[in-house]
């Protein structure tokens, strides 16, 4: 082991979480080191390139950004990271086609009051209901921003009541349920479910504030992609991060997290890389999965208690199969016409969720194609999708090492069928392909089950139940373990907690010169 | 003060429908729940199943091919290996001389043998590495090395039923482990090899090749020699676009994998080009950084290959490198370590960031658009045409 320099702040993986942590910390003066076990800043929001294309990994579409006429929050923050002058964002037009085999096939602008009518279009007798659930939705995700955290603010019983009523009655109540009071058709219920798959849990084990937040943000603030794909943000959030002076280590796994051990809790001291450097850091953030943070890195013998309690409640989400393929003809040759499609075989909700925990034929899958709204995304005349379904990693548990790759091709083939069923033709256009299991994912995001939303998002994991660890001075996680996953929640919570940690690094300044001023005062009385 | 808040805290969201009920599922998941404490290293451990970081080799035999080429066998003392799709290559750690680098060798043993990887050397004139592996190293010698990577493989999703290998010298060794893996497993196809040397004497793998032919009906193979001595009986000359029509039909529904020295790879792509054949039916395994990169297209004319310039590395120093030598070898001979695997600008392993001055990628490097924004280049394939400051 060598002992190296000395940070302000060690940053322990290039995700989402990490890179705008990063970029926080350095823009904001600490003095910042991030370290990365891959090659690549990104994590998921990655590319990788195989013939003639460039695959978008992970970013289907983004969220909260706005126009710019309407921006919301991800622009401000953007901003803020000094990216917005590095990428190009490209808007996309439609939420999402939702096809379901014998059922409907019904496809959402991306208009909030485009979507009222193509709903009341297809769904007549269901008018007084879309209109209520829409505004239903929308105020509940705006007191869930506003009334809601104000009341929590003032602690105030009369303004939680008064000004976020619906958020109160409705918010934590399953989607299902919420669903079920406005609609009788299923089909409209399954339509405006969609969402679920972003979320990894079906609509009867999600919250109501989350589907809703989903429709209302990507339907008010529209659904974009990034030139370049989200790649191109990995990378200019890196930038943004050396330009102000931070310093970064590719190929830098951290093995460990080094505390002292003396005080009431364990303390953030140093940490040590898989090369054997250490350095010395009193404030880690983790963009590493909550569990490999405290159970494999953390030095302590025992996990902290109330860390040990709270995983005790909580179970391993879902990760994702994955095919990218480059195709050799535009999307219109297989009449794709929108960015994402959500395609399935059934409504029934249960089906699934169990068919997940299987190598069955998927029930529902999802496919998105990039070039719809941006030709760049593959060479002229060719273009790029990504088909996926949601998987748990258990499932490749019983798999023999050496079956593996037979087993990946066998379920891919599941995927393609049903793409060929939805888009005749698709399979004679494959140009490139690449499989990504579980697997792929666990080896890629190093997460248990190669999760890609942390743990399972049932109701009672939602952030409002689940306290930050403050269980190690000077740990702070950032990533998709304590809150919800997907993009803008990852960007906005390495934002947020790199603001906390400039915070104490700026009052333990305070703190240093104050001793520094007493000190040179008495120095010339013992002179 | 604390405890007070949160029960005030706890109070008002106790309004929320829904709140309670949540609060109580938590505290009974928390009596049966695991606290994942016994999973330490199980991620580590599942990873390494498929893709551990590095392999620890031993050279347990050694078999003479051909005047020109020898087979290692290695082995892991952990016992089986990781397995792979036949076409896969591993890096090969080497410290020659005290410079620490690699190269990438094709496996050329089949998959099904998870106890030891075949790695099949052929002499390559002035090969720093070669030379040292086929006169220095003997049986008993360990070596570091990447898990199998690569994406030059069958892929039974879209390659059809008509596979043709176009191999070239020291390509007959992911020819073979890629033709016995696909007759082994029963794969419905038939599968050409066209196999290209200069001499009769240096065909590697000519017996198991014959044999193979001789058993699968679905196997066929030709061998090629381009420069016969007299009184040679087979076929003679070049894979040309006639040849492979005449041992091929209906080449449009062929997927061609070609892997040879780059001059072969070059010529078979041409000509496969002149029978039409769509780009999406040829796969070319790369092979190393180019050797005249001053011969190519956008090389800064102004430049010579064996001028000097200087490279410095951030916070680490700096060094004396010649423009006509890849990035990557310059590091590794002054001493600087960085990851690599394919060296052949695909893998992507050995991205730096180029800070100030200027380098030519050739058409080898698979940069990602963003990369090329931001000055990432990959460092194998890399060729400093001034001097240059880079970070990694």
């Amino acid at each position: 082991m060598s002992n190296l320099e000395k940070y302000d702040a060690v940053i322990i993986g290039a995700g989402n979480g990490g890179l705008t942590a990063a970029a926080t910390l350095a823009r904001g003066g600490a003095k910042t080191l991030l370290l990365e076990r891959h090659n690549i800043p990104g994590g998921c929001a990655t590319s990788f390139v195989r013939g003639d294309f460039e695959f978008e990994v992970a970013l289907h579409q983004l969220s909260g950004l706005g126009t710019e006429k309407n921006p919301f929050i991800m622009r401000k923050i953007f901003n803020e990271l000094g990216v917005m002058d590095k990428v190009e964002f490209v808007e996309e037009h439609h939420l999402y086609r939702m096809t379901i085999k014998d059922e409907f096939d019904i496809t959402l602008p991306a208009s909030w009051k485009g979507i009222r009518e193509v709903l009341i279009e297809n769904f007549p007798d269901e008018e007084q209901g879309i209109k209520d659930y829409m505004l239903l939705c929308e105020r509940v995700v705006l007191e869930s921003f506003m009334g809601f955290k104000a009341a929590l603010k003032m602690n105030s019983e009369d303004m939680l009541m008064k000004n976020s009523k619906h958020y109160a009655e409705y918010g934590l109540r399953s989607a299902k349920s919420v669903l079920d009071k406005h609609f009788s058709d299923e089909q409209l219920k399954t339509l405006l479910a969609a969402y679920w798959c972003y979320l990894g849990q079906a609509p009867r084990n999600i919250n109501f504030v989350d589907l809703a937040m989903m429709l209302y943000a990507y339907g008010v603030f529209k659904p974009w992609h990034i030139e370049g794909g989200s790649q191109a943000l990995s990378n200019a959030l890196l930038e943004s991060f050396l330009e102000a002076g931070g310093e970064v280590q590719f190929n830098a796994a951290v093995d460990q997290i080094i505390t002292d051990k003396s005080g009431d809790k364990p303390k953030v001291i140093a940490i040590c890389t898989e090369h054997g450097d250490v350095y010395e850091t009193e404030q880690v953030i983790s963009n590493a999965s909550s569990v490999v943070t405290f159970v494999d890195l953390l030095d302590t013998d025992e996990l902290p208690e109330g860390i040990s309690q709270d995983f005790k409640s909580r179970e391993i989400g879902t990760s994702a199969f994955c095919l990218y393929i480059g195709l050799d003809c535009p999307p219109e040759t297989l009449g794709i016409k929108n960015a994402s499609t959500f395609m399935g075989t059934t409504m029934d909700e249960d089906l699934m969720v169990e068919t997940m925990a299987t190598l069955n034929p998927p029930v529902a899958t999802m496919l998105t194609c990039y070039n719809v709204d941006d030709p760049s995304f593959a060479p002229p005349g060719k273009s790029q999708v990504s088909l996926l379904c949601l998987q748990y990693g258990k499932v490749w548990d019983d798999v023999p090492v050496e079956d593996y790759a037979d087993t990946k091709y066998a379920f891919a083939e599941h995927l393609i069928e049903q793409a060929e069923e939805f888009f005749p033709g698709f399979r004679s256009h494959i140009e490139e392909i690449e499989v990504a299991t579980p697997l792929t994912m666990q080896r890629y995001l190093n997460t248990p089950g190669g999760s890609i939303y942390g743990f399972i998002q049932n109701p009672e994991d939602g952030e409002i139940h689940r306290p930050r660890y403050d269980q190690v001075e000077g740990l702070h996680m950032a990533g998709c373990w304590q809150g919800m996953g997907g993009f803008q929640p990852t960007y906005m919570v390495g934002q947020s907690t790199a603001k906390a940690v400039l915070k104490k690094l700026k009052a333990q300044r305070l703190a240093e010169q104050d001793q520094t001023q007493t000190q040179d005062v008495k120095e010339p009385a013992n002179v | 003060m604390s405890n007070q808040y949160i029960t005030n805290k706890e109070q008002l969201l106790s309004n929320l429908v829904g709140y309670v009920e949540s609060r109580e599922l938590i505290a009974e998941r928390e009596k049966i729940g695991s606290d994942f404490s016994e999973d330490k290293g199980k991620n580590t451990a599942e990873i390494a199943k498929l893709h551990p970081k590095r392999l620890n080799l031993e050279v347990t035999e050694i078999f003479q091919e051909t005047p020109s080429t020898k087979t290692f066998r290695v082995r892991s003392a952990r016992g089986a290996l990781p397995p792979f799709q036949a076409g896969q290559y591993i890096n090969l750690f080497v410290n020659i001389d005290g410079v620490e680098t690699a190269r990438p060798y094709a496996i050329s043993s089949c998959p099904t043998h998870r106890d030891y990887y075949d790695l099949t050397v052929k002499i390559v004139k002035g090969g720093f590495v070669t030379n040292y592996l086929l006169n220095d190293v003997e049986v008993g010698q360990t070596f570091s090395a990447t898990s199998p990577i690569g994406t030059f493989y069958y892929n039974p999703i879209i390659h059809g039923k008509k596979l043709v290998f176009l191999a070239g010298g020291s390509g007959g060794a992911p020819a073979r482990a890629m033709i016995e893996s696909v007759l082994s497993r029963g794969v419905d196809a038939d599968f050409y090899l066209v196999y290209g040397n200069s001499f009769a004497e240096d065909v590697i793998f000519q017996d198991t090749f014959r044999a193979l032919a001789q058993k699968h009906e679905n196997f066929h193979v030709m061998e090629v020699i381009s420069r016969p001595e007299e009184g040679y009986e087979g076929l003679t000359g070049y894979l040309t676009g006639e040849l492979i029509n005449e041992a091929v039909s209906g080449v449009d529904e062929v997927m061609f994998y070609v892997c040879g020295p780059t001059p072969f790879n070059d010529f078979c792509k041409s000509e496969l080009k002149a029978l039409s054949v769509a780009d999406k039916r040829i796969r070319i395994e790369c092979n190393g950084p180019p050797k005249n990169p001053s011969s190519i297209q956008n090389w800064p004319t102004e430049v010579s290959e064996e001028e000097m310039v200087t490279v410095k590395v951030r916070g680490k120093g700096e060094f004396k490198a010649q423009v006509g030598e890849p990035l990557l070898n310059s590091l590794e001979r002054n001493g600087y370590f960085v990851e690599n695997a394919c060296r052949s600008g695909e893998c992507s392993l050995c991205r730096v960031k180029l800070v100030e001055g200027e380098v030519f990628n050739p058409p080898e490097a698979k940069l990602r658009k963003s990369d090329e924004t931001f000055g990432w280049v990959h460092s194998c394939v890399a060729f400093p045409t001034s001097d240059i400051e880079i970070l990694y």
